[in-house]
């Protein structure tokens, strides 16, 4: 009797080792099991905010091409898209279609990027959005969308202290114009004239370095991303621009987050000026429609001896698709992608429903959804528009050594040199 | 006897195989890519001890190493005084005990996301506006220093745990034998006395669990980190966790980044199993 039990508990023992053992080791298999007619192309992509309006667009695809199931999943922001892109493909369950920045990233996939250059999206890609994903001749990934920033005015604020936004040119101009809006900011309900998030390294160590160190490198991000060194050649002046905003910022900078930035101070009309890009749109509106609509303009920040009356212009992200899959989901992928970019219920879409700037041609620009997208839209029109490069700096140096960087000297616990200096060295180390 | 022992192996099976699967096969695959240059999707090359190598050169880790312990001893320190004095206060007899248990254990039932964010509100807006009211410059900027940062972190980290460990030396406090108590009450000792010599040595068991649970978890703290003050300013506030994945997710190292969580946890277990060892050899058997 004992030893009969003694069997069922060591068979159950080998049952469950199996059992686990087979749960440990199965992943990574059933990639395409079914074997009916739809083919299913997941999606996986980190930008929230157009999330809903995506899968809405995706479920009319679906409904006009039968036998093709697009689905979408999406988590967001920087860092922890990666984390969870990598996971995805760790276990085995890789997306057709997901999101890349730039050359880093290139490198990091090189081996899941499939050549886009036959698609018809790829053929009407404004000119100069395709820089990043470039390689050889093959075309490996395909923009989003395009995205400018510059200093974000209220308008208002402006009128009622005499300042012309024409007028400011220079970064004397600016500090000028800083300065007339300090005296008066009792009366013009102000805390303060700037938000400075130095907290948000993205902002500072990202874009505001991007104006600087752009013009460096010819505005070229593949540039950007093969210099071994960088020698802050127009580093004097972004110390000026470091230096105005915090001297007339509310204060403490160092934990003056994006929420804090943009929702409670300038949505709030509590300060005139600071640098964001036309992607806030809907955060400003959501604090205050009448004020989104008439109040915000944006004001190319002035590098001296660079660009006056410029906005930096790029595209934010890239749709990559996946060369390990079916050849199948792969046609579908291209497919889909070519309906949303160029069909035109597609571009209605990017335009009316995502609010894009499109970073393709064909569209009718008049219906750029809101009115900071339209400028900087403009912007680019007019051939007003500088690159994007940060894609191009070595990995987490924008934000974990410039950012910090510029964060220890608005807390007065490094000069502006030993910043320089510790970025360069670091930025020598990582490109060796 | 040996019947005993074998149903001993066949019941504890599901969860030694369980264990193995979530707890020791990753850790092994762990080892395994601390020895790699792996991005975290691909795997470059064996690199040996290279990683482990730069882990020592890097003042990041070694800056977030030494902020952790500075500020595990010090949060050890005042959850266990707090959590202690706590469970005193409320093993007394006075109405509504049982009601302030509940509220000192409460914070603990919030998630250390939330509770970041919560107290960040705190930070950022309540003791600003006090220190605007009092003019004190330090209770205005508190979150954006190094030195406000590490007591924002420790107040926080106490204000959630210190319930938790209330309920352990409750529990050990209320196993005394009151025989003892009376007997000592009978010979003059007061009550100072009778905590320091009957009640302390008796919930000696109690310090070897509360102090292994502050240890681990101060030093493993991550989530508060991250909502309170993100490692900022300037990543000083960065713990060793933090550190990790920072390295793994946002400079794409996972096999440098593997290499730390390797000597961290050297590091962790090393440290806990000798406060274990030394604990256990204080208490006293009745």
């Amino acid at each position: 009797m004992k030893t009969s039990f003694k069997k069922i508990g060591l068979g159950l023992f080998v049952a469950g080792l199996t059992l686990s053992l087979a749960a440990c080791g199965n992943s990574g298999t059933d990639k395409q099991a079914d074997g009916k007619k739809t083919t299913t192309v997941d999606i996986f992509q980190f930008k929230v905010e157009f999330n809903d309006q995506f899968k809405q667009v995706a479920k009319d695809y679906e409904e006009e091409h039968p036998g093709v199931k697009i689905n979408i999943s999406t988590v967001g922001g920087g860092d922890d898209y990666g984390a969870a892109l990598k996971t995805k493909f760790a276990s085995g369950e890789e997306p057709a279609i997901f999101n890349i920045g730039g050359p880093e990233d290139l490198k990091t996939w090189k081996k899941y990027l499939a050549d886009v250059s036959d698609t018809k999206a790829a053929e009407n890609a404004l000119e100069g959005t395709l820089n990043g994903v470039k390689k050889d001749d093959k075309v490996l990934g395909l923009p989003y969308n395009m995205e400018g920033y510059g200093l974000l005015y209220n308008k208002k604020v402006f009128k009622e202290a005499g300042i012309k936004v024409e007028d400011i040119k220079t970064q004397e101009d600016l500090r000028a114009a800083a300065e007339t809006l300090d005296k008066k900011k009792k009366e013009l309900g102000l805390e303060a004239v700037f938000a400075l998030p130095a907290k948000e390294t993205w902002v500072t160590g990202l874009h505001s370095s991007n104006l600087f160190i752009a013009p460096e490198f010819d505005n070229d991000v593949n540039k950007t991303y093969e210099a071994k060194e960088v020698s802050f050649k127009y580093g004097k002046e972004f110390k000026e621009y470091i230096d105005v905003q915090q001297e007339y910022s509310v204060q403490p900078t160092t934990s003056l987050d994006y929420s804090k930035q943009m929702e409670e101070l300038f949505s709030n009309g509590k300060v005139a000026m600071t640098q964001q890009g036309n992607w806030v749109y809907g955060t400003i509106e959501e604090i205050d429609e009448e004020f989104a609509e008439e109040n915000v303009g944006i004001l190319p920040v002035p590098v001296n001896g660079v660009s006056e009356n410029k906005i930096p212009v790029g595209v934010p992200n890239y749709w990559a698709v996946n060369k390990n899959k079916d050849e199948k989901v792969q046609k579908e992928a291209r497919k889909f992608m070519d309906w949303l970019y160029t069909s035109d219920e597609g571009k209605e879409a990017v335009l009316e429903e995502f609010k894009f700037i499109p970073a393709y041609s064909g569209y009718d620009t008049d219906k750029i959804a809101d009115p900071l997208s339209k400028q900087v839209y403009e912007y680019s029109k007019d051939g007003n528009a500088t690159g994007w490069v940060f894609m191009g700096y070595p990995t987490d140096w924008g934000m974990n050594v410039l950012g910090a960087g510029i964060q220890k000297y608005v807390s007065d616990n490094a000069s502006w040199d030993e910043v320089v200096k510790e970025a360069q060295e670091q930025w020598k180390t990582s490109r060796q | 006897m040996t019947n005993k022992k074998s149903w001993l192996y066949v019941f504890s099976a599901p969860v030694l195989i369980a264990l193995f699967c979530v707890v020791i096969l990753p850790l092994l695959f762990g080892v395994y890519y601390s020895f790699t240059d792996w991005d975290g999707v691909t795997v470059n090359g064996f690199v040996g001890f290279q990683n482990y190598l730069n882990v020592f050169k890097d003042p990041g880790f070694r800056q977030a190493l030494w902020f952790t312990t500075k500020f595990s001893v010090v949060s050890i320190i005042l959850i266990n005084v707090i959590g202690l004095g706590l469970a005193l206060l409320v093993t007394q007899k006075f109405k509504g005990t049982s009601l302030l248990r509940t509220i000192f254990f409460m914070p603990n039932l919030i998630g250390g996301l939330i509770l970041g964010f919560i107290w960040q509100f705190v930070f950022i807006k309540a003791f600003a506006s006090f220190g605007n009211l009092v003019g004190i410059e330090s209770l205005q900027t508190w979150l954006s220093t190094t030195q406000t940062g590490f007591w924002a972190l420790v107040i926080v980290m106490c204000w959630q745990m210190s319930g938790y460990i209330m309920v352990i030396y409750i529990s050990y406090l209320q196993s005394v034998d009151v025989s003892l108590l009376e007997a000592a009450s009978l010979d003059g000792a007061n009550d100072w006395q009778q905590f320091w010599k009957i009640k302390f040595p008796m919930i000696m068991p109690g310090f070897t669990v509360s102090l292994f649970m502050t240890l681990s978890n101060c030093f493993k703290l991550y989530d508060q980190n991250l909502s309170l003050t993100g490692g900022g300013p300037y990543n000083s506030t960065q713990m060793v966790a933090m550190n990790i994945f920072n390295t793994a997710f946002s400079q794409n190292k996972m096999g440098y980044a593997q290499a730390k969580a390797v000597i961290f946890f050297i590091i962790v277990a090393v440290i806990s199993l000798t406060q274990v060892y030394m604990t256990k050899k204080k208490e006293v058997e009745v």
